[in-house]
Parts: structure tokens; C-alpha cells; sequence
């Protein structure tokens, strides 16, 4: 288990129903900083890949004068991956398709205003 | 994006690390500094100056990796302004190569490291299983080779 400065808010996140994984990431290097993953969960390729859409998804927010982007969210057949950024990190979670991506989301949003 | 290699079963390997990763310049080359292929040079001298100064870094990294940690360090990332270089060892049935690919803002670290170790994965599943005569790093046909490989690169000698 975790010990880091995130570790509270990894476990609140993973605590959630059908959440798979949990991670902090840094944006520009799509590299963990920490996470909480379930077994089987391959956190540097989520890391690398979510870092880089998220990042995608902020510079062209920002490109369409739509602002900054708060949250990200991807669904796919097998699963969501979600993403809510500050400063250079990025927390990122993956979940099964049924989960609650409401109570995911708002913990998200409140988690990622906590991060440095 | 031109890819050419001097040895054609490194090719599709090479050309979907380079789709995948989106990195903007690439050589893979044996430890002796020879050249293998590369992507995304223009001019045959910039291959062999940097051939020979990944080989010399790669060689100054493993040695001060035995002597820090008693085993060679396997991979280096260097980060620039604008732009980042990472080099790491791929091992394969014909020996092990040394990887050097420069990457700008449109990739990162991450992802590089992702797809470097799916290109080490799908060049080792590619490589002709006849391993190579093990040739000593720096032999009497040196020059003669490097000149071979960089005009099957280039087109010229």
C-alpha cells in the first residue's frame, strides 16, 4: 500500500464500485507518480496513454476556446478510463462499464482540486 | 516518415514503434556503433556522429552502471527544452542492438517506454533465427562496413 502524499485520495477513489485502478500521474511525462491498482492492472501503459489523451484533450479545449478541461472521460467495450487534471498531474482511474461515473466523477473533481 | 534499414526484417518493427510512439528521430545500431536503420535523418554524417556517440554512451553507461549497481544500466533519458532523447539496449536472437530515438512535446517519456518495450517484443519475435557470427566490436572492416551500411541508408557511398 501506498504511503505517498496521494495515498488517501487513491484509496478513497478505488474504494468506489467497479473502480479497477487509480493513479496520479505527470502530464508531460506520462509517468506514474503513484497509484492503486487492482491485480492485473498494467499501470504505466494507462499512465502513458491516459497522460497523453488527457493532455490532447486540454490543449485542444484550450485551442477551441472551450477553456480548461476539468474532467476527461473515455468509454469503451470493457471498460471507462477517466481523467481530471491540475498543474502537471493528472488523476486517473480506470472502471468497469457499469460503475457510478457520477460518484467517480464528482470524486474525481474534488480530488484533483487537492492536488499541488 | 522515411525509414531505411540496412537489414529488412527490422523494418515493420521499426515503422510501428515510429507510427506508434510519434517520435521524430530513430536509430537502431550495434554496440560496435554500426548502423541497423533509422528513421527521420537526412544526411548520412549525422547518422554516423550520432552511431558513435550512442555506441560510447551506451558503453560509458554500462560500465559506470557495474560499478554503481554490478550490472549495466539498460536505458538513459535525457531531457532537453524542446526536445528529449532516450537510449536503451534490445535484445534478440541476433545479439543485442542499441535503440536511440529523439522525441519532441507530441510524445512523452511514457509512451515511449510503452512502445520501446512492444518494438524490443516484435524485433526479437522478427529477427531470422540463424543467430550471426559473433564479430569482435571493432575489427579490421570497420570503415568498410560503416560505409556499406550508410549507402544501403542513403543511396550514396
Amino acid at each position: 500500500m501506498s504511503s505517498s502524499p496521494f495515498a488517501s485520495v487513491l484509496a478513497a477513489l478505488t474504494r468506489q464500485r467497479g473502480v479497477r485502478a487509480s493513479l496520479v500521474v505527470d502530464e508531460n511525462d506520462g509517468i506514474v507518480v503513484d497509484s492503486n491498482l487492482q491485480i492485473g492492472q498494467d499501470g504505466d501503459r494507462v499512465a502513458a496513454l491516459a497522460a497523453s489523451l488527457y493532455r490532447k484533450a486540454r490543449l485542444s479545449a484550450r485551442a477551441a476556446q472551450l477553456g480548461t478541461a476539468t474532467f476527461m472521460q473515455l468509454e469503451a467495450e470493457r471498460g471507462r478510463i477517466c481523467a481530471a487534471g491540475r498543474n502537471d498531474l493528472v488523476l486517473v482511474v480506470v472502471a468497469d462499464p457499469a460503475a457510478n461515473i457520477g460518484m467517480i466523477r464528482v470524486e474525481m473533481i474534488k480530488a484533483a482540486g487537492g492536488l499541488p | 516518415m522515411s525509414i531505411t534499414a540496412v537489414e529488412p526484417w527490422v523494418e515493420i518493427p521499426l515503422r510501428k514503434f515510429v507510427e506508434e510512439a510519434r517520435t521524430v528521430l530513430g536509430l537502431l545500431l550495434h554496440p560496435s556503433g554500426q548502423v541497423v536503420a533509422q528513421f527521420g535523418f537526412a544526411r548520412a554524417v549525422d547518422v554516423m556522429s550520432a552511431c558513435a556517440l550512442a555506441a560510447a554512451i551506451h558503453a560509458s553507461a554500462g560500465e559506470l552502471g557495474k560499478q554503481l549497481d554490478g550490472k549495466p544500466f539498460r536505458g538513459l533519458h535525457h531531457p532537453g527544452r524542446d526536445r528529449q532523447l532516450y537510449l536503451a539496449e534490445a535484445a534478440t536472437p541476433r545479439g543485442t542492438f542499441i535503440f536511440l530515438t529523439v522525441f519532441d512535446q507530441e510524445s512523452s517519456l511514457g509512451l515511449v517506454r510503452l512502445y520501446f518495450d512492444e518494438f524490443c517484443k516484435s524485433l526479437a519475435a522478427a529477427a531470422p533465427a540463424a543467430p550471426r557470427r559473433v564479430e569482435p566490436v571493432i575489427e579490421e572492416r570497420f570503415e568498410q562496413e560503416l560505409n556499406r551500411n550508410l549507402s544501403a541508408l542513403f543511396g550514396r557511398g
